[in-house]
């Protein structure tokens, strides 16, 4: 199993800068959270991790693969996938292609467990995911990014808009993957449901790291401070 | 009475099926991929000559319809990597590089076969009865092999892996390519399959129309308002678009004469620009 | 300081004057006879120049107007010789171009923000058609045929004479197409090409900006047009067709798009190249395509560019010390209140808004916060006719805004800053500060006078000596301009129409510690001294606690609570939003 680190990382649009100089590192089994409050740049470190936008500055490796300037897909194909915060599914495909256009074989079998966590998915394999609500689109992406079974997976704020008794699932689903080796990156707001997940915490502001290090339930209190109003 | 209803039916027909095999290829270039291809009539246009080369060569006439297909697979592929990729940004500069690859072409043609018209015979001046009145066998040949082509490009769309895959990239790029698809290929490959049936539809057009350096400029407004009026982005709106727009233009040219019919028409499309610029079919 | 002044103006007309006066005095009449057929070909390009050079959208089909100015000043010259009444249709063939064209702008151009390719197809269509209507309408036309034995204008034969008068119009016409130029309204079109969306927020209706290009560039086509008639003695459907409108957008590109000098260079150099090596070298065609999309991909400003940088050295002006006072704005009135009833908006089938009601009564900042996907710029967005309302009102002075457009908006008073800076990169500074200074004040025939460009008004002047880069970088693109600098630049921008209602959407994104201080400070200032009513989004809430008096949270699309910074971070509900948990 690979770990993914990153250093010096800084990116941005066009020609504005949102995130600087952010480095970490997660080793197999090991949840990295990302908190802060919003536009401090979550969003775009994922998506720099994730190739969708290409660094300005620093280095992201992947074990001892160095991913700079590599786009998306070869990013994913070398183990690491993404769920992104927003536009989850493809509106016109239904449940089922959602599940299974990306890989060469279109079973379902890799599903078999997340479909008895959450059958609401398998009910509706056959509708077209823009039919369905925002908590299930997450859960289908949820479900098609852990699915992967990649080394290393990045989550942008899976708990958003999922209903309770699936959030509780969604952790033991991230939980279990983790005892087997997997890393994972979670950006998150609801720090309900990701205190009792992560071991290390990366704190933004203004684009910048201003707490890193290793974190736990106990250290709620702390936390909570950097979002509140 | 009923034969003189039923040759106007087939014409109308006829028509509208010419319209949406011409469209068809815009409708992949344009109407999914978003590129504003003002070369798509030159295409067309390489098409139809094909056949005028593979008549001049002596070799039966299917092997025009491959060479058109192959021809422009080539090209398609040069142009993407060229003038498309590099501009996927900028919609207009796209638009000004494929206007300058169709002059491009249309002057090279002129070099290469003047200016003059060509002509292809066929030989297949057979007619059917059909309601009653003798109807051309190409013709209801053509309107066959249209239908059960965009019968079979529609059933691959939505059937086959790629063409989900294809409908992925349309509908949401940046997923689609953190989920390990590689959305230039299929940008590419998409960007071909337009360019080829473009040309498909000149070789399979040709015996019927006038072949000219110049022919394509017609066929590529016919075919962005099939697309304007009909709706980008569907199979439905190709269609409707070439029902309305070659209805228009067939009620219209009857009515008065052939120069009405495209004033018409383009009033129609003037008119959908302005106010309903989606076109009747929503894009799903 | 007059138009004209600055040798980059008068030195290049002066030698064009010269090069064309040379011609039948160094040559002969005969040379001078066919350089005056591509003059008028330039005088066509010279339309296209602007409508695509300045504004940023490019006709296909011009050779419609060209082609109609001279069946019509054809025809009258023919009926002339009959009947002397006919002069006074003369006119009609450079008005009649000029005014389809003006109104076939504003048709096309209406409630949209971009200039869009189809306008680009539209054109050509219509120049395809006016090329079969001239074919087959043989008894007005001629048809292929066309309108032949056109008898020269009275006084001026066409070998010799009337070379002079063709001169005499270029250089008129070159002169007026480099004084709007340098009059506002050229800046506000270079600004429509750039970033039109912007600039309907200022308050210009920019399709009427459009109109105007487009209705002088049918002017200048059906000028040439009418000039061509008695030159040629014939007129035939090409000169409506398609291949004549293929041809003037190559010159246009290849020679200088920006530039009615490239234009004539295009149109004289490369037009008349191609008629004589047209014959004898069949792939001549080929490489002028070819030498067009390289202009496409690599070189848009043509060949003219090549000679930019000795443009840029002539350019040297001094900064004028004359500054005339901007006419005022309206104050602050009784009824400045802001209503959201009930506002629903639904886009992509998600519900954005959802039955949002909020109340800004009072002057001053009000924050508006509220967590990711909360429905902040959507609000900003639905009040600015960018989203449409699927249910609800929206009143600002007691005014309901259902149905106006983004500028017809601005207009009453309201300015948005938007959260990514929206510039214009190529206009320098002071091209920007002057654009903002004419927002809502300049009307008409203001922006056809040199005056205007020296407008100033004193909260110009006190925001100038809070931000001296605004100053110091008056004579540089604003694309240069550090992502800090734009930011402000983009808020000046805002303040200056002085706006009843200001939307701050984001001011400080993206900004260092400094710049924030100093963007917040100058956003008290302006607001205290405008005393104008402010909805300001911000997620940075040391920002929020500094200006706002009220805040108000958005939550899914609907107000969760109000009140003063302290209240809300009292309040439970709130707190659970922001901390996690209660969706």
């Amino acid at each position: 199993m690979k770990a993914l680190n990153f250093e010096g990382l800084g990116g941005g649009y066009g020609d504005t800068q949102v995130l600087r100089g952010v480095s970490a590192s997660v080793a197999p089994g090991e949840v990295l959270g990302v908190i802060g409050r919003n536009g401090v740049g979550k969003t775009t470190l994922l998506r720099l991790l994730g190739g969708t936008l290409q660094a300005m500055t620093g280095t992201v490796r992947l074990g001892d693969l160095c991913l700079d300037g590599w786009p998306a897909h070869r990013r994913q194909h070398a183990g690491l996938a993404t769920m992104p915060q927003e536009r989850l599914v493809f509106d016109p495909l239904t449940v089922r292609e959602n599940l299974t256009l990306h890989r060469a074989d279109r079973s379902l079998a890799r599903y078999a467990a997340l479909f008895e966590l959450f059958p609401r998915l398998h009910e509706r394999l056959a509708l077209p995911a823009g039919r369905l609500s925002g908590g299930e689109k997450k859960l289908v992406a949820f479900a098609r990014t852990l699915a992967d079974a990649a080394p290393v997976t990045l989550l942008d704020e899976p708990s958003e808009g999922v209903q309770p008794e699936n959030l509780q699932r969604m952790a033991a689903c991230i939980d279990t993957r983790r005892q087997a080796g997997a890393a994972f990156v979670i950006v998150e707001q609801n720090l309900n449901f990701l205190l009792p997940l992560l071991q290390q915490v990366l704190v933004l502001d203004h684009g910048e790291v201003v707490r890193a290090g290793s974190a736990g339930p106990a250290d709620r209190e702390v936390l909570v401070q950097h979002l509140r109003v | 009475m009923d034969a003189l209803v039923g040759t106007y039916a087939l014409n109308l027909l006829y028509q509208c099926a010419l319209l949406a095999l011409v469209a068809l290829g815009l409708a992949i270039v344009f109407g999914q991929l978003g590129i504003m291809n003002m070369a798509h009539g030159e295409f067309l246009m390489l098409g139809a000559y094909a056949m005028v080369v593979v008549q001049r060569a002596g070799l039966p006439l299917w092997t025009g319809v491959l060479l058109a297909g192959v021809a422009c697979a080539l090209l398609g592929a040069v142009v993407e990597r060229i003038l498309i990729r590099p501009l996927v940004s900028r919609p207009f500069d796209t638009l000004l590089a494929t206007w300058g690859l169709g002059i491009l072409l249309r002057k090279s043609v002129e070099a290469g076969f003047g200016r003059g018209y060509q002509s292809i015979d066929h030989g297949w001046t057979g007619t059917l009865q059909v309601a009653g009145a003798p109807y051309p066998a190409y013709r209801l040949g053509l309107m066959a092999a249209i239908a059960i082509a965009l019968g079979a490009l529609a059933w691959w769309y939505r059937r086959s892996p790629a063409g989900a895959r294809v409908q992925a990239m349309v509908s949401n790029p940046g997923l689609a390519e953190a989920m390990g698809l590689n959305t230039r290929r299929l940008a590419l490959g998409a960007f071909v399959v337009g360019c080829v049936c473009a040309g498909v539809a000149g070789a399979l057009l040709a015996p019927l129309v006038r072949i000219e350096p110049a022919m394509g400029m017609d066929w590529l407004l016919a075919s962005f308002f099939v697309l304007v009026v009909g709706g980008l982005g569907s199979l439905g709106g190709l269609l409707a678009g070439a029902a309305l727009i070659g209805g228009t233009q067939v009620a219209v040219a009857s009515a008065l004469d052939a120069t009405a019919g495209s004033v018409a028409v383009l009033l129609l499309a003037i008119l959908f620009l302005w106010r309903r610029p989606h076109g009747l079919v929503a894009r799903p | 300081m007059a138009w004209w002044r600055g040798p980059d103006v008068w030195l290049p007309w002066c030698l064009l004057a010269a090069a064309l006066v040379a011609v039948p005095v160094l040559g002969d009449d005969y040379l001078a006879y066919q350089l005056g057929l591509y003059l008028l070909y330039g005088l066509v390009t010279q339309g296209i120049a602007l409508t695509w050079g300045r504004c940023g959208f490019l006709p296909l089909g011009q050779a419609l107007f060209f082609g109609l100015g001279a069946y019509v000043s054809g025809a009258v010259l023919k009926g002339s010789e009959h009947q002397a009444l006919w002069w006074a249709a003369w006119p009609l063939a450079v008005l009649g171009p000029a005014v389809l064209a003006w109104a076939l702008a504003r048709v096309l151009f209406a409630r949209r923000f971009e200039s869009g390719p189809f306008f680009s197809l539209i054109t050509l269509a219509l120049g395809m058609l006016g090329f079969q209507i001239a074919s087959q309408w043989s008894s007005v036309t001629g048809g292929f045929n066309g309108l032949g034995g056109i008898p020269d204008l009275p006084g001026l034969d066409r070998y010799a004479r009337l070379y002079w008068l063709i001169v005499g119009v270029v250089l008129l016409a070159t002169a007026a197409w480099v004084a709007l130029d340098r009059l506002p309204i050229g800046t506000l079109w270079r600004a429509t090409a750039e970033q039109e969306n912007r600039l309907q927020f200022f308050g210009f209706a920019t399709d009427r900006l459009k109109a105007l290009a487009f209705g002088l560039s049918g002017a200048l086509g059906g000028l040439a047009g009418a000039l061509y008639a008695p030159h040629q003695g014939l007129v035939t459907p090409p000169v409506m067709g398609f291949q004549l409108s293929a041809e003037l957008v190559i010159w246009a590109a290849v020679g200088g798009r920006s530039s009615p000098y490239g234009a004539l260079l295009g149109a004289v150099g490369i037009g008349w190249l191609s008629a004589t090596l047209r014959q004898e070298f069949v792939y001549w065609e080929v490489i002028v395509a070819l030498l067009f999309i390289a202009v496409v991909l690599r070189f848009p400003g043509g060949a003219v560019s090549l000679a930019a940088p000795l443009w840029r050295r002539l350019a040297r002006r001094s900064a004028s010390p004359r500054a005339v006072p901007a006419p005022t704005r309206p104050g602050p009135r009784d009824d400045e209140v802001l209503v959201f009833e009930g506002v629903r908006v639904v886009q992509h089938g998600v519900t954005i808004l959802d039955g949002l009601d909020l109340r800004v009564a009072t002057r001053g900042v009000h924050g508006l916060i509220g967590p990711n996907g909360a429905g902040k710029t959507s609000t900003f967005n639905a009040l600015t006719a960018r989203l449409p309302l699927a249910a609800g009102r929206i009143r600002w002075c007691g005014e309901d805004l259902a149905g106006l457009t983004a500028d017809a908006i601005a207009r009453r008073g309201v300015g948005r800053k938007f959260q990514i800076p929206s510039i214009f990169p190529a206009l320098t500074v002071a091209e920007h500060l002057r654009i903002a200074t004419w927002a809502q004040r300049a009307h008409g025939m203001d922006l056809l006078r040199m005056r205007t460009q020296h407008w100033r008004t004193p909260l110009r002047d006190a925001v100038e000596a809070e931000l001296p880069f605004l100053v110091e970088a008056s004579g540089r693109p604003a694309g240069e301009l550090s992502q800090g600098q734009r930011q402000m630049l983009e808020l000046v921008l805002t303040l200056l129409p002085e706006p009843r209602l200001l939307l701050l959407d984001e001011p400080c994104a993206g900004l260092s510690t400094h710049e924030t201080a100093q963007q917040l400070a100058l956003i008290a200032t302006a607001v205290a001294r405008l005393q104008t009513t402010a909805l300001l989004i911000e997620h940075d809430f040391s920002a929020v606690e500094r200006l706002a008096t009220q805040v108000h949270v958005l939550h899914q699309g609907r107000l969760l609570a109000s009140g003063t910074l302290a209240q809300l971070q009292a309040d439970a509900a709130v707190q659970a939003v922001y901390a996690g948990g209660r969706k």
